[in-house]
């Protein structure tokens, strides 16, 4: 659709990644590397470090130490607009459009930043397609603040589109959503994705997490516990006791145990 | 002719009205009248420059009026110590350049003919007329002040750039009191409140198509203000429309957003403050030549607050609406100065003209967030696009039932 040139060398690799702010270690020695164009869910309970570890990436925040390497370019020290360029793009938890500016314009900014030479209207057709896509052309001259909170969800991907970067970082993509635009969401993942790029999902919604991810990474306070396949994470103890849960029927049964044994 | 052609002639119309003001008004207050438009047009400068700082940009600086004493002290000082004389002083510091020598006059404060004076004035008095000097040309003194103003700019960019809203907002009035006070305080360099005199914009008069026009005539300069006005306009509808516009507009919605979309953020923060102060220095030197002294308390907060007054009754988010904000505002706080009597009680308007600038202000932040010349700009702009929106919306439902 935008960009359909295969990357010939996307890799993520992450290396010995600390975090302490003050005496709190919030990522303590994390390792893992993304090959390609995977799709991988980054999951843990709150304050894991998941959005810590995004905003490392996104170069919004400096590691206490480690590496970063994107694309053979080591990125960990580099601010967000120099690692945007390199190849990494990200949406925001709580979700942050350019309020007061059009549709339009809030697609404009990635692609004309990224690109010092561009033809204006070469990234205005782009525009056009993204916001096709989104089917969100009609809203294409309205300010952002007049969107619902799931129109402007797709606006942060749409943004993301006209900045084509190599990996996605998807911070929470499907809170607060409407299930017709989560469909819209669920195709957004899977078409970027085939396009070749990598997507990290970050999402407290299993069933999307499940579903569309072929690789986990959990999160426990600041250690990686777990980096598999979603089956093979979703039996692993480990996880299931910091995270997951058992399901209904142990947790019904334990709750029997636990009334019998206080009777 | 559709709504934007509309505004484009209507904004042409204005500008011919006011090329052609000064020989179509003709009345006995004509010097006061045309005083009155200098000021607005050099007022309109500051708001819309400081409309592209704080509205576009979001970076609410307090320092916009010190950037304006800097271009207006920069040329002041240059054109008070800076002489060509075609001898030696043999007094004052100077350096052979060519047939002439760069003459740099010490500073004595403030002086009368009892107290001690000047190297120049000494050498003068020697010479009794005997020998010209020459001053430095003004434009000279004028670029001098603009580069100033922004270098300081450049600096306050640089330091301004982990502040944001309160914090901004009271660093650069910190900053624009620090400068006011050492003006204030250096008497022997910049003569205190006393204030420092400078040569007029055409202190020789000058002779435009065989009409000769004083130094104190207004139409010069109305013509150099007028134009000066147009030619930030033009750069600031250049910027609003480019790259730079939209980046700076973006850094204000979401600095961490923007910067994750690829936006060097420090870059477009400081261009902004370079550009901005620049302009606000530019049109302070311009106006301190035209009107002949310059003084600390033009720095003071409450001018600072009437440019912010006049970009947010105008609309802050548009310097345009900005601009004309501030040429309005100008006029009716010159047209509110005539007392008036109700019920045998005599209303003193130079003091109850604020109450009611006030009033306005309050009312514009109350009701009318945008302003109120930007809601006129938006109805030519904006109107059609409600309805495009539902219009499309229906064309894709169809398209969906199909």
């Amino acid at each position: 659709m935008l960009n359909n040139q295969k990357k010939s060398m996307l890799e993520l690799e992450v290396k010995n990644l600390n975090k302490k702010f003050g005496g709190l270690h919030v990522l303590k020695n994390l390792t893992f590397g993304i090959k390609g164009p995977e799709l991988v869910g980054l999951i843990g309970p709150n304050g894991a470090g998941k959005t810590t570890l995004t905003n490392i990436l996104d170069g919004a925040i400096k590691p206490s130490s480690g590496t970063v390497y994107l694309n053979g370019q080591r990125i960990d020290q580099l601010p967000p607009f120099e690692v945007a360029k390199v190849g990494l793009g990200r949406t925001f938890q709580v979700t942050r459009s350019f309020r007061r500016m059009t549709v339009l314009e809030n697609l404009y900014v990635p692609a004309l930043a990224k690109h010092v030479a561009v033809d204006k209207s070469e990234v205005m057709r782009r525009a056009l397609e993204v916001l096709d896509f989104l089917t969100m052309d009609h809203l294409r001259n309205e300010y952002a603040q007049a969107l619902s909170g799931g129109q402007q969800k797709l606006l942060e991907l749409g943004r993301l589109l006209m900045l084509d970067p190599d990996i996605i970082i998807l911070d929470e993509p499907f809170a607060g959503v409407h299930p017709k635009l989560m469909e819209i969401i669920y195709e957004y993942i899977r078409k970027v994705n085939a396009e070749g790029k990598a997507i990290v999902l970050i999402s407290h919604q299993m069933d999307s997490i499940f579903s569309l991810c072929k690789r986990l990474l959990v999160l426990n306070y600041g250690d990686l516990i777990a980096d598999g396949e979603p089956e093979d994470v979703k039996h692993d103890p480990v996880v299931v006791d910091a995270y997951l849960g058992k399901d209904d029927d142990e947790d019904s049964k334990s709750t029997n145990d636990i009334k019998q044994n206080s009777t | 002719m559709n709504r934007q052609q509309t505004l484009w002639l209507i904004s042409i119309l204005i500008i011919v009205f006011f090329i052609a003001f000064p020989f179509l008004y003709g009345r006995k207050d004509y010097d006061y009248i045309m005083h009155v438009c200098i000021t607005g047009f050099f007022y309109a400068i500051l708001a819309s420059s400081w409309s592209m700082l704080a509205g576009y940009a979001g970076q609410f600086s307090f320092g916009h009026m010190a950037f304006m004493g800097l271009g207006a002290y920069g040329t002041a000082l240059f054109s008070h110590y800076f002489y060509l004389s075609p001898v030696p002083t043999n007094l004052c510091t100077e350096f052979e350049i060519g047939d002439q020598y760069f003459i740099i006059k010490n500073a004595v404060g403030v002086t009368s003919s009892t107290l001690d004076q000047d190297c120049l004035t000494k050498a003068l008095a020697v010479w009794d007329g005997s020998i010209q000097i020459t001053p430095m040309p003004i434009w000279i003194g004028i670029i001098l002040g603009a580069l100033l103003g922004g270098i300081f700019g450049l600096l306050i960019g640089m330091l301004v750039l982990r502040l944001r809203a309160a914090y901004l907002a009271l660093f650069t009035l910190g900053f624009s009191e620090i400068l006011r006070a050492t003006i204030s305080a250096e008497i022997k360099i910049t003569r205190g409140q006393a204030g420092i005199e400078l040569p007029y914009l055409f202190e020789n008069g000058i002779s435009i198509f065989g009409h000769e026009f004083s130094k104190t005539d207004k139409i010069p300069p109305y013509y150099v203000m007028l134009f000066l006005l147009l030619a930030c306009m033009a750069v600031l509808a250049w910027l609003a429309k480019s790259r730079f516009g939209l980046f700076v507009r973006a850094l204000r919605e979401d600095e961490d957003a923007a910067a994750a979309l690829g936006v060097n953020t420090v870059r477009f923060k400081i261009m902004v403050f370079v550009i901005t102060s620049t302009m606000a220095a530019l049109a302070g030197a311009v106006q301190a030549h035209y009107i002949g002294i310059i003084t600390p308390n033009n720095l003071m907060i409450l001018q600072m607050s009437l440019v912010v007054a006049m970009a947010v009754i105008g609309g802050l988010e548009n310097f345009a609406a900005a601009a004309i904000g501030a040429i309005i505002i100008q006029f009716l706080l010159e047209l509110l100065r005539e007392s008036f009597v109700i019920g045998g009680v005599e209303v003193d308007m130079t003091l109850w003209r604020l109450v009611f600038f006030g009033a306005v202000l309050m009312i514009t932040l109350r009701f009318y967030r945008n302003g109120l010349i930007t809601p006129i700009i938006e109805f030519f702009t904006r109107a059609h696009v409600a309805s495009e929106t539902v219009e499309k919306r229906g064309f894709q439902k169809t398209e969906d039932v199909e």
